[in-house]
């Protein structure tokens, strides 16, 4: 048996029965990410610390003791989170030697639920990209086929899954960097409700924006996960106390009288033929199965992506500033004063892509324009926010496609930064609203491209996905064994 | 007509503390061109009755205890300093001899 290519929840209960030990599933672990080291999915290993945990989980177990719910399984942690023991690079040469000094709170979640982490994922800089092409390590290749990007910006964290180098990553989505490689690799991405997880030594991007969610191979091993990251902590002053649900709960239920939302802003012309037809036919076996649908008019669904670069870059501009070359990072290594050394050591350090958004950001910023563009988007978002409450009235979740297309092949945009922007038309409004939302694969097109269907939620019911989701991938499931 | 011009580049490159070659300067008045008038679709979103200040994630204000914690060492917060000495970070001279 392919111990590797098991869910998490199944890998669970193999760990728990005895039939292979954590160490033994450690090994294996990274024999596969040294076969799969050509998609340069990670940045760092830590080989050493995940087996000692491994180890301990393994005495613990064989003394009967009690272990987490994720014990003695290998999980993987995107480039931007805080790991003591651990470099976090943020993929960029920035922070190429930057040594974290205190562990995250969602990662020390997962290690007291036992998990052991294998390692750091690859990223686009700064978690600013949507095909993992601006890390500072490197271009992540797709595991379903190596000329593709993977998506991004947790590309690294999306291709490591799919090629079974752990059994879940945890991405950061900002604008869609979980859902969207999550799509073009053919995983399920996560992201949930902002303040459902502690950002707590994330390195932060767009602050009223990024959340940490989790990729992985099931629906099911989603629902695991949110039940170990969920949580209000006292070191984030924007992680909600709202009450956690037992997701477990919402899997394997059944869709009767569901009301599925259909916007006909998400079907519009730009959306690929072959995409439309997957997402459609998904939607027609839920209504086969009691679910009903529901138009929606969703009119400022197209500037979402205007809000979300104005409001992202503004605070991006700002978060970054803290990179100076002084407290931490790089520092050039010529320069004549102070000011000049800000200068050479930003120059130095940061990659092309995040240098347009700082220019940009500080744009918005700037007197003059303040009003017209970042005061602006921040009214607009309130629509946006408002129109999907009102949708919320109507239907329980929202159907849409999570891109436009399947993967693009490396290269293919990377000269055009707009056309880049646009990949992430469906999933910016999400972040812009606040709502939870999930990637899970419903098909592939004729190269055998995965295609991402998304489903969204209300604020804080992540268990309506959970439910859908599980459902879709059920029904799926069982067309292909026909 | 062009939304910004290379002076005005030059200005935002300053207030971002990068510095850029003439080319690389050009082709950002080129993209950011491109960019503006993008996101301009925002201006046709009707807006009159939003207020700008109501907030917009229905979150209970929590406050905690102004209590004494735990917080980093001086060896982990100059860990990644590029310069330190005697755990405080470095940095060249920033005021003159005889300045203020």
């Amino acid at each position: 048996m392919d111990y590797l290519k098991l869910n998490l929840w199944e890998i669970k209960e193999k760990l728990e029965s005895k039939e292979i030990t954590s160490e033994e599933l450690v090994k294996l672990c990274f024999q596969r990410i040294k076969e799969t080291k050509e998609l340069n999915a990670l940045i760092s290993t830590c080989e050493e610390m995940a087996l000692k945990q491994a180890k301990l989980i393994d005495e613990k177990r064989s003394k009967n003791e009690k272990v987490g719910i994720l014990a003695g399984i290998p999980i993987i942690i995107k480039d931007n989170i805080n790991i003591e023991g651990t470099k976090t690079t943020c993929a960029s040469k920035f922070l190429e030697n930057y040594q974290s000094i205190y562990t995250a709170t969602c990662v020390q979640k997962l290690i007291d639920a036992g998990a052991v982490i294998v390692g750091k994922a690859n990223m686009d800089e700064f978690a600013m990209g949507s095909s993992n092409e601006t890390s500072y390590f490197g271009v992540v290749h797709n595991p379903v086929d190596t000329d593709y990007v993977p998506g991004g910006s947790s590309g690294g964290s999306a291709s490591a899954v799919a090629s079974y180098q752990g059994f879940s990553a945890l991405g950061t989505d900002t604008g869609g960097s979980i859902r969207e490689p999550a799509s073009f690799c053919g995983v399920v991405g996560l992201k949930p409700t902002y303040g459902r997880v502690s950002r707590y030594g994330v390195v932060a991007f767009a602050s009223s924006l990024d959340q940490v969610g989790p990729i992985t191979r099931s629906v099911k091993d989603s629902a695991i996960m949110l039940q170990v990251l969920a949580g209000r902590d006292e070191n984030d002053m924007t992680s909600s106390n709202t009450e956690i649900p037992n997701y477990l709960k919402a899997i394997d239920f059944d869709v009767k009288n569901l009301k599925i939302g259909i916007a006909k802003q998400f079907f519009n012309d730009q959306l690929n033929s072959e995409v439309k037809e997957k997402i459609s036919h998904t939607i027609d076996i839920l209504v086969k199965n009691g679910a009903q649908t529901v138009d929606l008019d969703l009119p400022s669904f197209a500037p979402a992506l205007s809000v979300y670069y104005i409001i992202s870059s503004a605070e991006a501009a700002s978060n970054l500033a803290r990179f100076d070359g002084v407290k931490y990072g790089r520092r050039a290594e010529k320069f004549s004063d102070i000011v000049d050394l800000y200068f050479k050591s930003r120059t130095q350090g940061f990659g092309k892509e995040v240098k347009r958004r700082i220019m940009l950001g500080n744009y918005v910023l700037s007197s003059g324009y303040f009003d017209a563009y970042y005061n602006k988007a921040k009214k607009v978002q309130k629509v946006i926010k408002k129109e999907f409450d009102d949708a919320f009235k109507k239907c329980d979740i929202l159907i849409c496609p999570t891109t436009a297309n399947p993967a693009f092949k490396i290269g293919e945009k990377s000269n055009d930064h707009l056309a880049m922007y646009l990949t992430d038309i469906f999933t910016v409004p999400i972040n812009i609203a606040g709502l939870p939302a999930m990637s899970m694969p419903c098909g592939k097109n004729k190269d055998g491209l995965p295609i991402g269907l998304q489903l969204v939620a209300p604020m804080f019911n992540e268990s309506v996905i959970f439910k859908t989701g599980s459902f879709i991938e059920k029904a799926l499931e069982g067309e292909k064994d026909v | 007509m062009a939304k910004i011009n290379i002076e005005e580049t030059k200005k935002l490159a300053k207030l971002s503390r990068l510095e850029f070659t003439d080319e690389e300067l050009a082709d950002f008045v080129n993209e950011f061109d491109k960019t503006l008038e993008y996101v301009e679709k925002i201006s046709k979103v009707n807006t009159d009755d939003v207020k700008l200040f109501e907030k917009t994630i229905s979150a209970k204000n929590e406050l905690r205890e102004d209590a004494v914690r735990e917080s980093l060492t001086q060896d982990k917060v100059v860990l990644n300093a590029p310069e330190s000495e005697d755990g405080a970070l470095s940095v060249p001279t920033t005021v003159e001899e005889g300045g203020q």
